[in-house]
């Protein structure tokens, strides 16, 4: 399964970098009279209601898309595990406040987390990787908070502490090295889900804006032609399920290899 | 068991009042002046002043919180900036239209996602199993509004037939309701059903490791009895704290299936509300989300109580 994943993976990491080789076709070129047409040899994924090469938006939509989650995961795990870091090792109110805080942005549902941040701020790429940022940092919050306190319970600690070092020492450079496999493979188990959240965020037109290529945005292009121009819904979202499954089966057998551990 | 009913409820009380504060932070931290808005280019700095003082921006930030904060818990949420409805009213409407397609949901989700996923722990590594987990897989990884989208599509070009183009409620006309709702219950419930499904195989999985399981077996026990009798019983804590966890993601995505089938829930009015800047409106919205996620969370808990005699006695 961790192959197939991989194997997954790669393909589109290398559509990402290099789509170009993909294909062939600019994503932007608009011709009306070719607007709405079915998959043929000239066009895999059909023409969208401009004109424009589906299966083009689609390859360069791949970069676009992982960028964005990429980008906001990698700052929730960040700054969701500095501070889970934080207030796990020193406790106390930082710890009391920031917990019920955590709880409080967990109890609404991701999505619509996403949607208040978006809307509030406008549909913009900064703002949309702020707002996938946001959903998932309480999540590192928690798995930083739980895994120091772990280690901070453990003999390495108290020797570190009994020979002088610092307590910033202590926590940065020992404490947080031990908990970095766990935030890696949290990182890799959110993935799936922040692409989706992505993805519906952009079919609800706050994701990317036209004419940048984006999965989600692609979707809600077709949404009103769906009954004439299925495949204009068809490709994008099966780049959606392809990219999730791969994300899946690589999050479920490092979780595995951790569990182990 | 009182004193922790308390002191949950009074938790999620505490909880409840810094979800408010963020509630009417994050909707004050919209950009762009709405009153500007409102009057357009054509505004004089004297309309704008008596609009701002007319709903209360000319106050400072705290004291706005503590007036709409102590109106909602007399049940005043105020009024919509867009056509002047209670939004008590509006929001109360919308949060019927969502709690029914959450609630079929979920039923839809348990009714597949259980037998689908006790099967599978039951025949572990089996074909059958291998089936289901790749239905499940499946699942999770496919996004919901293409889903829907995709049935709609299947189902228009096999059967001819299309859900109605307006919403009508249970009351007004029960086959109409019934019709606009099939479509969002089933792709939302498919994929809730492979989440249960990955949930109760997993739960299924692990009870049979446990020793008491296998001394049950090894006395002879049959095996669907040690499932009924003992495996069942002990799974079904996590099985309610799960089905409490998946009706808030159920929540989010009904937001999402509400855009695409023109449905007049929580989700459309919340995306109205954004883009009209109507601030009463998206605050009453998140407002009664934000309740519904903490009284299902503090519900979970409280039976989680009940069910688990460890739990009480601990």
């Amino acid at each position: 399964m961790l192959f197939i994943g991989a194997g997954m993976l790669l393909l589109l990491l290398l559509m990402a970098l290099l789509p170009s080789i993909f294909a062939h076709q600019s994503p932007y070129t608009i011709d009306v009279s070719r607007a709405l047409k079915p998959p043929s040899a000239a066009n895999l994924f059909g023409t969208d209601d401009t004109g424009r090469d589906v299966f083009a938006r689609v390859v360069h939509g791949t970069g676009v898309t992982l960028a964005i989650c990429a980008g906001s995961l990698l700052l929730a795990a960040l700054v969701g595990g500095a501070a889970g870091a934080l207030s796990g090792y020193f406790g106390g109110w930082l710890d009391q406040a920031l917990g019920r805080l955590v709880d409080v942005v967990l109890s609404f549902p991701p999505i619509v987390l996403g949607l208040i941040v978006t809307g509030v701020l406008g549909p913009a790429t900064r703002n949309l990787v702020l707002a996938l940022s946001v959903v998932y940092l309480p999540v590192f919050f928690r798995i930083a908070r739980s895994g120091v306190m772990v280690e901070t319970g453990k003999t390495y600690v108290e020797a570190a502490r009994s020979i002088g070092l610092s307590e910033s020492v202590i926590l940065w450079r020992h404490v947080l090295r031990n908990i970095a496999p766990l935030l890696c493979v949290q990182y890799v188990v959110l993935f799936p889900l922040i692409l989706q959240i992505q993805a519906a965020l952009g079919f609800l037109g706050l994701g990317v804006q036209p004419p940048t290529p984006d999965w989600g945005s692609i979707l809600q292009q077709g949404k009103d032609s769906i009954l004439v121009a299925p495949w204009l819904s068809l490709f994008p979202g099966l780049a959606i399920l392809m990219a999730s499954l791969a994300l899946l089966l690589v999050g479920r057998s490092l979780q595995r290899v951790v569990d182990r551990r | 068991m009182g004193l922790y009913s308390l002191r949950r409820l009074l938790a999620s009380v505490l909880t409840g009042v810094i979800a408010s504060m963020l509630v009417f932070l994050l909707v004050r931290a919209v950009p762009g002046d709405v009153v500007a808005q409102m009057l357009g280019q054509t505004s004089d700095e004297t309309a704008a002043r008596t609009l701002r003082a007319f709903f209360g921006l000319d106050q400072p930030l705290w004291q706005q919180y503590l007036r709409w904060i102590s109106q909602a818990l007399q049940g005043d949420l105020g009024q919509s900036w867009l056509g002047g409805q209670a939004v008590g009213e509006k929001v109360g409407q919308a949060f019927l239209v969502t709690a029914e397609i959450a609630i079929f949901t979920l039923l839809a989700a348990v009714a597949v996602g259980l037998p689908l996923g006790m099967l599978s722990g039951i025949y572990d590594g089996r074909w059958g199993d291998l089936l289901i987990q790749g239905f499940n897989l499946l699942g999770l990884a496919a996004p919901v509004f293409w889903v829907g989208l995709m049935l709609l599509v299947f189902i228009s070009a096999t059967f001819g037939w299309s859900p109605p183009l307006i919403y009508s409620g249970p009351v007004d006309s029960l086959r109409d309701n019934l019709e606009m709702l099939a479509l969002p219950v089933l792709s939302l419930g498919l994929l809730q059903a492979a989440a249960c499904s990955q949930f109760v195989r997993q739960s299924v999985v692990s009870a049979f490791q446990q020793d008491y399981v296998r001394t049950a077996l090894a006395k002879g026990v049959p095996v669907r009895s040690v499932f009924f009798k003992h495996i069942l019983r002990n799974i079904s804590i996590t099985l309610i704290t799960f089905m409490g966890l998946i009706f808030i993601q159920i929540l989010g995505g009904v937001v999402i299936v509400e855009s695409l089938f023109a449905i007049p829930g929580l989700g459309r009015l919340l995306l109205s509300a954004i883009e009209g800047r109507d601030y009463p409106v998206l605050q009453g919205a998140l407002l009664v989300i934000m309740l519904c996620a903490l009284v299902v969370n503090l519900v979970i808990d409280l039976l989680y109580r009940v069910i688990d005699p460890r739990v009480r006695l601990s």
